[in-house]
């Protein structure tokens, strides 16, 4: 029920950012649109509650993107997707008979929203903010449990909501290319919930990270190919005790009206 | 002169045999024994035991258990160091670091990337031979306890001779054991559980014993506070479910780090009266058992010992029975209460169910009960002997049991009683499959098997 609960919220706090995307976008005139596909790894280790250890939640999100662009340079992007989430090393403890997850990552549905606001230019150098919400959640999975006395099966179901924001510098003096530099603070909500059925002995357990919170840096470039077609690349490291998770972005954008760099 | 345990074989089914003589019968002074009492068979001749093996092999763990950002490689013969090394800084590994004399690299992956992506990328390259995980090991974490390793095959069986005696060599089949050692890596227990021994009392004096008490326990057969042994059955039994492991001396029990909690109501004469044992149940259920031994039975159904087992169950302890070794249909009361007594059956060293064993419907499970290691009262096995014996029977069997119980309670408190009942046979070995596929009356779910019941199972 909780779950349920949560992943409501979850897709109505993305409706309602794509609500206030496209109230924006109607009520000011949308200088130019571009649609786009993006491939994304969004690497995060963490402690779930109650784990004493660190594990690592990986995501790959391939995702269709729509760039809204305001005036002001204000560039509002909605996106939609498949997530593979890999969740390997993850224990379950707390169910009747243990479970350590060492299965293929969980196929899932991912939704982000995003806006990239300038705020002063001078020199060539753009100061702008960025904000973004991406939400995955993943499709029931089911695995047999061998080897017992009697018949039985695990069942698991994931979700994550990752909320980012903070500064961008982009320097747009460059010929060919358009390159830049966010620096985020990250903070990451995810369950992972496992159930287990051995003939009458039932357990359920989700574990869950509430609010992990975390910085990256990320040094980003778009490169035009042609008047519409433009080429988006990302790279950047989020660090952690003992070493930094890489994050990583590749996509492909297409722009009907105008055309509008990062 | 050696030192060397003894022998005793038929002494379990003789007590559970004069318990249910007494509990057929329709009143104490009907309460001699008799008709199924056998004599003791005491081994008489001393003899040397084996030599002891010392050696402490290290057991495997689960295959993803290895450092998350490390690996290690090896190149080509032809492949010079320095070249290695410009190789792999060239990948941009931020740590490396030669392992002399195996010409082993051990490299420190980059951020962000996966064990398994920096293997694959590895392994790609033509100049390397091999690239691995950085595994962990463990400390080899067998007991250290002088016949851990010779005589205990119920805990870790690695075939070979079980050396009783030199007139008794039991050819043993690896791994009909209950895999106490792997789980011991995952749960040893906690001084918090206890389990009660309701028996003929504890040798409270007992090496493999004293420091495992909770206290001086309970005696209903003389009315005291201090439940000793007059008797040697109830030491035999706390010792298997819990004896002082890891000392250097003795055995190891199944509950390492669980206390015990003596409770007689059993006399010497291996008589005890269903009011004494309703009387222990209640009294250990009431002062902090987590679970409750009872190698004991009779044959008898009694609502009031029925109304005793459902009081524990309900106050949330685990109640482990003996089968009973009367080698016959009809498992022992209170074993048979299925809604709350686990009921034990006996196998042997090599998962074959032994004959003595009582069967029915409501057999829950099996464990080793031959031929089982367990203390022993110094004055009851006499000078010139170590204070351990050897003794079969559903009794020795079931505190393998209580002791399984204990460890899923210390490591999962939060289980109900009946989930951890259904674990514990669930997770058995089905050993007699190829007669009886599946439950059946004899061994129940099967051999209790600690490993599956403790050890996460891994979903892949």
């Amino acid at each position: 029920m909780g779950d349920r609960r949560r992943r409501l919220g979850g897709i109505l706090g993305f409706a309602a950012v794509v609500a206030l995307a496209a109230g924006a976008a109607a009520e000011t005139n949308v200088r130019s649109i571009a649609v786009g596909l993006t491939c994304e790894s969004l690497p995060r280790t963490v402690v779930w509650k109650g784990d004493d250890a660190s594990s690592k939640i990986s995501g790959s999100l391939l995702s269709l993107r729509a760039d809204l662009g305001m005036p002001g340079g204000i560039v509002f992007s909605l996106s939609a997707g498949a997530v593979l989430t890999d969740f390997r090393g993850l224990e379950f403890n707390g169910l009747p008979i243990g479970l350590a997850y060492d299965a293929s990552p969980l196929l899932g549905l991912a939704f982000g929203a995003e806006a990239i606001v300038p705020l002063h230019e001078f020199s060539g150098l753009e100061i702008g903010a960025t904000g973004r919400l991406v939400y995955a959640f993943g499709m029931s999975k089911t695995w047999p449990l061998e080897g017992f006395a009697v018949e039985g099966s695990a069942a698991g179901r994931s979700s994550w909501l990752e909320a980012a924001a903070g500064p961008r510098l982009t320097w747009r003096r460059l010929a060919g290319f358009v390159p830049y530099l966010e620096i985020q603070a990250r903070w990451l909500q995810a369950s992972f919930k496992m159930s287990e059925t051995l003939e009458d002995l039932q357990g359920e357990e989700t574990k869950r990270v509430r609010g992990d919170f975390s910085f990256s840096a990320a040094l980003g470039v778009e490169v035009p190919l042609s008047d519409r077609l433009s080429l988006r690349a990302r790279a950047g490291l989020l660090p952690r005790s003992g070493g930094a998770d890489a994050l990583a972005l590749v996509g492909f954008a297409y722009t009907f009206e105008g055309r509008k760099g990062p | 002169m050696t030192k060397t345990p003894r022998r005793l074989l038929p002494a379990f089914p003789a007590l559970l045999a004069l318990l249910a003589v007494l509990c057929a019968a329709p009143g104490p002074g009907d309460a001699a024994p008799g008709r199924f009492q056998k004599r003791i068979v005491r081994g008489a001749a001393r003899w040397s035991p084996p030599a002891i093996r010392t050696e402490r092999p290290i057991a495997g763990r689960r295959s993803f258990r290895f450092a998350a950002d490390r690996v290690l490689v090896r190149f080509r013969s032809e492949v010079s160091d320095e070249y290695a090394e410009g190789l792999l800084r060239s990948y941009g590994f931020p740590g490396l670091r030669r392992i002399a004399g195996i010409g082993v690299w051990s490299v420190r992956t980059a951020p962000g990337q996966s064990v398994a992506e920096t293997l694959t990328m590895l392994r790609r390259n033509g100049d390397v031979a091999l690239a691995r995980p950085d595994y962990r090991a463990r400390l080899a974490d067998v007991p250290n306890d002088t016949y851990f390793a010779s005589y205990q095959y119920s805990l870790r069986n690695l075939g070979g001779v079980l050396n009783i005696s030199p007139e008794l060599q039991l050819p043993m089949t690896s791994g009909a054991d209950i895999k106490a050692v792997t789980a011991w890596d995952e749960a040893r227990g906690d001084a918090e559980t206890v389990i009660a021994i309701v028996d003929t009392g504890v040798d409270l004096d007992h090496p493999e014993l004293i420091a495992k008490l909770v206290g001086y326990g309970h005696d209903f057969v003389n009315g005291d506070e201090e439940a000793g042994d007059d008797n040697w059955h109830g030491t035999h039994v706390a010792g298997i479910a819990a004896a002082d492991t890891n000392n250097g001396a003795g055995i190891a029990g199944v509950a390492r780090d669980c206390r015990i909690l003596p409770v007689k109501v059993v006399a010497a004469d291996g008589n005890g009266y269903y009011s004494w044992i309703i009387d222990g149940i209640i009294w250990a259920a009431d002062h902090g058992a987590d679970v409750i031994n009872l190698s004991l039975g009779g044959d008898v159904d009694d609502p009031f010992l029925e109304d005793a087992c459902r009081y524990a169950h309900d106050k949330g302890v685990v109640i482990v029975a003996a089968a009973g070794n009367d080698g016959q249909p009809g498992v022992l009361y209170p074993a048979a209460y299925d809604d709350y007594v686990l009921a034990v059956a006996a196998s042997d060293y090599n998962d074959a169910l032994a004959g003595f064993s009582n069967y029915g419907p409501e057999v829950d499970v099996a464990a080793p009960g031959v031929w089982i290691l367990g203390p022993a009262p110094q004055w009851y096995v006499g000078e010139g002997y170590l204070p351990y014996l050897f003794a079969s029977g559903t009794s020795a069997a079931a505190p393998h049991v209580a002791g399984l119980a204990a460890l899923l309670r210390s490591a999962k408190p939060d289980l109900t009683v009946d989930q951890v009942m259904q674990i514990i046979r669930y997770t058995a070995d089905d050993i007699n499959r190829t007669s009886l596929p599946g439950r059946d009356d004899h061994a129940g779910y099967g051999r209790i098997n600690m490993e599956r019941a403790l050890v996460p199972y891994i979903l892949r």
